[in-house]
């Protein structure tokens, strides 16, 4: 069990932007691959950083951006998968002890944390982001200090959305709990100012967050919801990527709003909305190179 | 008179000490640095055991290590450095100190304080917060100033995102009470920081258990402004 069932193999560069001590490092870890399965994760630690590096806005911030993958072999291959949450029953001994199921939620994939920190940082000190892969087809992921996501498809896209959090700090943009139906007392938000950068209880379009990203012929709020009681039905009256202030975000329906209708911290497989680009901007400036 | 050359002659050793050592540290990162490019070409990066026998470096102790700092070497590479740290710019310097933080329910322990040579993203806003609601962290000076501000997804929430292949609600939220782990900060290394806090917004109290899963899960969700949870000293 744990860090005797599998070895820590090194370090490899796989995107070089330039010395660690000045870019954004970013380190995806291997989990639940067995020694003779290292190839495909060095194909799927690519795939992830190709991934990034062509999503907006790293896109074009990916100067300030070195990917790393650290191979650490495991005794058995994929992750834990209990059948109390209706799982294989699957109990391979991996590194970090990876497992679905944690706090009995089915797709809650959670490896040892401590454990990756502890890794990464012996290999690469100045890493800021570090990413978990499982070795497993079902879909299933975490948040946290380390972003875990499984091989399933799009699971790379949990990883931005966890990227999202971890590095950026920024919120959640959805406007329900547990999901729009399951939801009770998620009407109304309390009023306090969230802290994050993409949500906001402010409707005043002069000194809202991002009020410089708003143009004068977008109405201000965008969209009110009608019936507080559940999420808000309606299409987007503006066009796509159109910031403005949307009502229903942070995990409540009504009373604090959101940049753009659409945006990867509302949605998998969305792009970013305009706000959540621009504070990833902000915080990356000091990585680039000088022009 | 006697006492003032004296004072002046361990001034004096004192910097020359300090020179030495400076010019020991600037190796050591030109070592560093050329280990690192001379493994460029395979992408290999060296294991620390063996990067740090090319370097000849006298290694840091990492995460872990509560002995990191140790008192002096800090002041020495400051003073090599030769220029003084802006806290509101810190993506001027490379220092920093890299915080890892354990919590287990609603208690929050500083585990290690790791320096560390990195950029750090520029601090959140330093003013207009005070009734905010969320989770952050904060270097203060002696005087209780806060110098940097970093705003975090709250890491020690009693609830965990689950992700489904549901285009229109592919991302949802389950409680996940009694929930424990790490969370890590990197602040810049500053002569001026004092302490580092953590602020966070309460949740709702208690609801019974086997109210309605939503509701239920109201518990941790932070809904009044953040307010100061723990404090730690930073080493010298």
């Amino acid at each position: 069990m744990g860090s005797s069932d599998g070895q820590v193999q090194g370090l490899t560069k796989i995107a070089d932007a330039g010395q660690p001590t000045q870019r954004w490092n970013v380190v995806i870890v291997s989990e639940g691959y067995r020694s003779d399965e290292m190839a495909q994760f060095t194909t799927d630690a690519q795939q992830f950083a190709d991934t990034l590096l062509t999503t907006a806005p790293y896109d074009r911030l990916r100067v300030a951006i070195n990917v790393y993958r650290v191979d650490v072999t495991s005794t058995d291959s994929g992750a834990r998968d209990p059948t109390s949450c209706g799982g294989t029953g699957a109990k391979p001994k991996t590194y970090f002890d990876a497992s679905f199921c944690t706090s009995g939620i089915r797709r809650l994939l959670v490896g040892n944390s401590g454990r990756v920190i502890k890794v990464v940082s012996k290999l690469l000190p100045q890493w800021h982001m570090a990413l978990l892969q499982v070795n497993s087809s079902i879909h299933g992921g975490s948040g946290g200090s380390v972003a875990t996501f499984s091989k399933a498809p799009n699971a790379i896209e949990i990883a931005l959305h966890e990227m999202g959090h971890s590095a950026f700090g920024l919120a959640d943009e959805y406007e329900y709990f547990a999901g729009c139906i399951a939801d009770h007392g998620h009407d109304n938000h309390s009023g306090s100012e969230p802290s994050q950068p993409n949500v906001t209880t402010n409707k005043n379009r002069a000194t809202v967050k991002w009020h410089s990203l708003i143009q004068a012929a977008t109405p201000v709020p965008t969209t009110q919801n009608a019936n507080c009681a559940g999420c808000d039905p309606q299409p987007s009256p503006v066009p796509a990527g159109t910031v403005g202030l949307f009502e229903g975000a942070d995990y409540f329906h009504c009373r604090v709003y959101r940049p753009e209708f659409n945006c990867r911290m509302r949605n998998l497989n969305q792009p970013f909305c305009g706000v959540c680009q621009q504070v990833i901007a902000q915080k990356l400036a000091p990585f680039l190179p000088p022009s | 008179m006697a006492k003032t050359r004296r004072k002046a002659t361990k001034a004096k050793s004192r910097k020359s000490l300090t020179k030495a050592k400076s010019r020991k540290r600037t190796v050591a990162g030109r070592s560093r640095k050329s280990v690192a490019k001379k493994a460029k070409p395979a992408k290999r990066v060296a294991k620390p055991k063996a990067r740090k026998r090319l370097a000849g470096l006298k290694s840091r102790k990492p995460v872990a290590s509560s002995n990191a700092r140790k008192p002096g070497k800090k002041a020495t590479a400051r003073k090599a450095a030769k220029k003084s740290e802006s806290v509101e710019s810190p993506a001027e310097s490379p220092k920093a100190v890299r915080l890892t933080f354990s919590y287990q329910g609603d208690q929050v322990k500083l585990v290690s304080q790791q320096p560390v040579e990195m950029t750090v993203p520029p601090s959140d806003p330093l003013k207009g917060y005070e009734e905010h609601k969320g989770f952050w962290a904060e270097v203060k000076n002696a005087q209780d100033k806060t110098l940097f501000r970093r705003v975090l997804h709250n890491p020690t929430r009693n609830d965990a995102e689950v992700f489904s292949d549901d285009p229109e609600q592919s991302i949802s939220l389950e409680p996940a009470p009694k929930r424990k782990g790490v969370f890590v900060v990197v602040v810049p290394d500053t002569d001026k920081g004092h302490e580092v806090t953590l602020s966070r917004s309460s949740g709702l109290p208690d609801i019974p258990e086997g109210s309605p899963r939503g509701m239920t899960a109201m518990r941790s969700l932070a809904t009044g402004p953040a307010t100061e949870i723990a404090r730690f000293k930073l080493k010298k």
